[in-house]
């Protein structure tokens, strides 16, 4: 025996430093480069700057994970500009830009809804950059200041399940009061807007339909014994639609559409007639982060046509802000459905008074 | 002081042993702590205020997820302490057919990712669930709350208790039982009188470490906890989903306060015993119990368990072929195609970060184990308590903590390997420490005395002797570590960077927007990873002490 255990820890240790050393090798080999693209239309003097400077971009993406790989290949295709992506939900983005507000570790956020950017804003942790291509977009989009920009919007609808609704003989939903139908009792199934962006979204709406706060809640009130569960994710309730979990679920249209083309094709989508609301996923740049010229080029380039229709190609089907860009053909046509007047800097500075209001009064 | 210093002189090694030990302890657990609780008292302006905690204690939904993780906890516990006793206890005491399938059943909950068996559970016990509807036609199954969320926490966690308790059960000396029986004591007797009593460090041990896992879960919770809201989640949620980071930094304290206060428990209650029972004399084979109703019970009760965990996990791979669960069940390989074009860099960072961080938490645990056991020192009784603190608090503390505490110079990681392998070694350390200071204290120190005697100085005693004869508990630590590392998810989930991304992170993400096969194609891949090195670290501890492996506990393989 004598120093065999202690030689052999070696020897294995070794081959783990070894055997890891090979891997970060592997790993970093393999991000070719490829400024050979460049077929977009807009093409701002920031991206040509920007292209000279060789630095390395760092993203955090709030899109699902296929989409948030295509966009950053699809961006140093056509920029030339060296990325690299995180991602994130959008909760979890903006805890780590606040954690990492000495030393920020990424230049840009690309993706979440609206209101966690004015969060941001509060407390200062972006910074401001009115891309000239936000000039084209929907002033209701963006931010005036340029804190962020909108790159897509989403409405929130209602998803039922078809075989429910036959068997309980009853219509898909058509106003918010529809879903107070006793037939109904523990059938819904909505995120808990303490969680889910897509459901506080939901509620402020339905604050705004009902013309004041009183009735508003009265109404979540009514509606709480229908609810079967608060999910914690905005999305999960069109999955459990989709499985017949649940009979009914809110959540944001472009969801319920991406459902349905994954094959949940007993999902029906609904609006509420008497008025919905929508969200504005957003851009921005981070306060103090590296390589800001790069990251405004960044924001230049998601702005564009190439970067807004990418998403119908990888299951994401929200509209589009730019109104050049071809929307996904599935998606909503936003001008048919009664939307609300949603203010974004409103439903954010009220956020935690409602939701807490929301937890004394109606989830109790 | 010259006393000290001859001590010093002696043993040049242990003083700076505990120093490195105590500095790495500062360094990854209480500084990033510290942070935490700085930050509770932290409001979103700047201010310090009392806020996050008197939004916790001012009653609704904060205050009752602490008593609802403590229920949660405590059942949990319970059942998987009882699960993990019966099935080690069959395994060293009752000869029974397949106990090789049975020990893989035992141990496959624990390289399980996070979600596999909450998604299982849906798939099985919901309101569309296999067994539910299909089987017994259930209308109104509800697999969301506290039951499932029993349901599933047992089967995850009570593999570690099993780990904690097979090690222990295997090693305690026939001899004593035999001199039960001997005296006139039957087996029921010397059940109740020798061999429970002398396993109660484990057991104790083993309701701890679930105790504390059931606390600090998040997967779980999140995916059908439903309405039963849960501590772990409920500081997710305030830190990101309601903004407030204060609150979730108050809850997370309070949580830490509650474990300590059941580690103190604890402690004062098994501690001060001795169960010393590996004594160095030779002993001899135990006899196993081969007939009677003894035996036909437990293997049943076995056998329950291994369908019901094959029946969580079969669904898993063959998930992972379904085109879409309960809608389209027809054949596909899209999942895999996927998985392989996309999910290639999580799995190869996830695998390398990993083995870089078994082996560091796997000797760090023994070494710990081993100071805490055989050694006298100021403030070993702290130190002991600080190795815990890891696994008392949710791991999205720790992410959180990790940040604020290495975002900036001196010690600038985020963004490295090193943070995440630091997170890695840190969340797996407590559970290796427990079975080695498990193992150690049933191993008579007289034998190491006497190595000391014959002039083996603590390293070669450590190395020579105790190394070895907590073989078991060593392979239980790395194979922790690795899986624990493997599968981290709530602690690592803000540490993950361009240049490291996890697979747990890409599973997460999945599950969130509801891909139920590529989530499950992902967990097959990583079952199947895990699998594989479990059999390779087992085949190298062995082979590691193959030669030297001496006949103080019987047999032990």
């Amino acid at each position: 025996m004598k120093k065999s255990w202690i030689g052999k820890m070696a020897t294995i240790a070794l081959t783990a430093t070894l055997f890891a050393g090979c891997g970060s090798n592997a790993g970093t080999s393999n991000e070719g480069t490829g400024s050979t693209g460049g077929n977009s239309t807009d093409k701002p003097a920031a991206t040509e700057q920007a292209k000279k400077n060789n630095g390395k971009l760092t993203v955090y993406i709030g899109f699902q994970e296929d989409h948030a790989m295509k966009a950053i290949e699809l961006f140093t295709k056509e920029t030339g500009i060296q990325a690299e992506m995180i991602r994130m939900s959008a909760g979890e983005i903006l805890a780590k830009v606040r954690a990492e507000k000495d030393n920020p570790q990424a230049s840009v956020w690309y993706g979440g809804p609206a209101d966690t950017f004015v969060q941001a804003v509060e407390e200062d942790l972006l910074e401001p950059y009115v891309s000239p291509i936000a000039a084209k977009i929907d002033a209701k989009y963006k931010d005036p200041n340029g804190y962020w920009t909108g790159v897509y919007v989403g409405a929130v609808g209602i998803a039922s399940n078809k075989e429910f609704l036959e068997k309980n003989n009853l219509e898909a939903p058509k106003t918010w009061n529809d879903l107070l139908n006793p037939k109904l009792k523990g059938e819904i199934v909505m995120a808990s807007p303490a969680s889910s962006g897509t459901a506080y979204t939901a509620i402020y709406s339905i604050l705004k339909v009902f013309g004041d706060e009183e009735k508003g809640f009265d109404y979540l009130k009514q509606l709480h014994p229908q609810v079967q569960q608060y999910t914690t994710s905005g999305s999960a309730p069109g999955r459990m639609v989709g499985l017949g979990e649940a009979g009914i679920g809110i959540l944001f249209a472009h969801d319920i559409i991406k459902y349905q083309e994954e094959g949940y094709d007993n999902l029906v989508l609904t609006f509420p007639e008497d008025g919905t609301g929508y969200e504005t996923g957003s851009i921005g740049i981070i306060k103090n982060s590296k390589n800001q010229d790069l990251a405004q080029a960044f924001i230049d380039w998601a702005l564009g046509t190439s970067a807004q229709e990418l998403g119908k190609t990888v299951g994401s089907f929200q509209n589009v802000t730019n109104p050049e860009a071809v929307g996904p053909e599935q998606a909503v046509d936003m001008s048919q459905i009664n939307l609300i007047d949603y203010d974004v800097a409103d439903a954010g500075s009220q956020r935690q008074r409602i939701i807490d209001k929301w937890n004394a009064e109606v989830n109790k | 002081m010259s006393a000290m210093f001859k001590r010093f002189k002696r043993e040049p090694l242990l003083p700076i042993l505990i120093v490195l030990v105590s500095l790495c302890l500062i360094v990854f657990i209480v500084f990033p702590l510290f942070q935490i609780f700085k930050a509770s008292f932290i409001m979103n302006d700047g201010q310090i205020g009392m806020d996050g905690y008197k939004r916790v204690l001012s009653g609704g939904g904060l205050s009752r997820s602490l008593t609802n993780s403590l229920v949660l906890a405590t059942i949990s516990a319970t059942l998987s302490t009882i699960i993990a006793y019966m099935f080690a206890y069959t395994f060293a005491y009752v000869k029974i057919p397949f106990k090789k399938l049975f020990n893989a059943i035992a141990i496959l909950p624990v390289i399980s990712p996070p979600f596999v068996i909450a998604l299982s559970a849906m798939l099985l016990l919901g309101k569309q669930g296999l067994i539910t509807k299909h089987l017994f036609g259930f209308e109104n199954a509800n697999i969301y709350g506290l039951h499932g969320l029993v349901l599933v926490q047992t089967l995850s966690f009570f593999p570690i208790a099993f780990l904690t308790l097979s090690g222990l059960l295997r090693s305690i000396s026939p001899s004593l039982e035999e001199a039960s029986q001997n005296m006139g004591a039957g087996k029921w007797k010397t059940f109740i009188s020798v061999t429970l009593p002398l396993s109660v460090p484990g057991i104790a041990n083993a309701f701890l470490l679930v105790f504390v896992q059931s606390l600090a879960d998040f997967g779980n919770p999140m995916t059908i906890g439903g309405n039963y809201s849960t501590v772990a989640r409920e500081i997710y949620l305030q830190a990101v989903g309601s903004y407030n980071m204060q609150a979730g930094a108050a809850l997370a304290m309070l949580l830490l306060t509650i474990t300590i206060i059941v580690y103190i428990l604890q402690n004062f209650w098994v501690g001060k015993k001795s169960y010393v029972t590996v004594t160095g004399k030779p002993t001899g084979q135990r006899r196993m119990i081969e007939s009677g109703a003894v035996k036909n019970l437990l293997f049943a009760a076995c056998m329950i368990i291994t369908v019901v965990v094959i029946a969580f996990y079969a669904l898993v791979p063959v998930g992972s072929f379904i085109k879409l669960w309960g809608i389209n069940n027809s054949f596909t390989l899209d999942h895999y195609k996927y998985v392989f074009n996309l999910g290639q860099k999580a799995v190869f960072d996830t695998l390398k970060l990993a083995v870089v961080a078994t082996p560091i938490a796997g000797l760090l645990g023994m070494i710990f184990a081993y100071l805490i056991v055989r050694t006298k020192f100021r403030g070993k009784k702290t130190l002991e308590a600080v190795s815990m603190l890891s696994i008392a608090v949710p791991g999205t503390v720790i992410g959180i903590g990790y940040i604020l505490a290495f975002n900036k110079a001196p010690l600038a990681l985020t963004g490295t390997g090193i943070i995440i392998v630091a997170a890695f070694v840190v969340r797996a350390l407590p559970v290796g420490i427990r079975s080695g200071v498990t193992a150690l204290q049933q191993i008579d120190p007289s034998i190491e005395e006497a190595a000391t005697n014959l002039g083996a100085g603590r390293a070669k005693v450590f190395s020579s002797i105790v190394l070895p004869l907590i073989k078991s508990a060593f392979f239980n630590g790395l194979v922790n570590s690795f899986v624990k590392s493997m599968t981290a998810m709530s602690a690592v989930i803000f540490l993950i960077s361009a240049k490291y991304n996890l697979i747990t992170a890409s599973i997460m993400a999945q599950v969130e927007n509801g891909r139920i096969g590529v989530a499950s194609a992902y967990c097959t891949l990583l079952i199947i990873i895990m699998a594989f090195a479990l059999v390779l670290l087992n085949t190298l501890v062995k082979w590691l002490s193959g030669t030297n492996r001496r006949t103080y506990y019987g047999k032990d393989s």
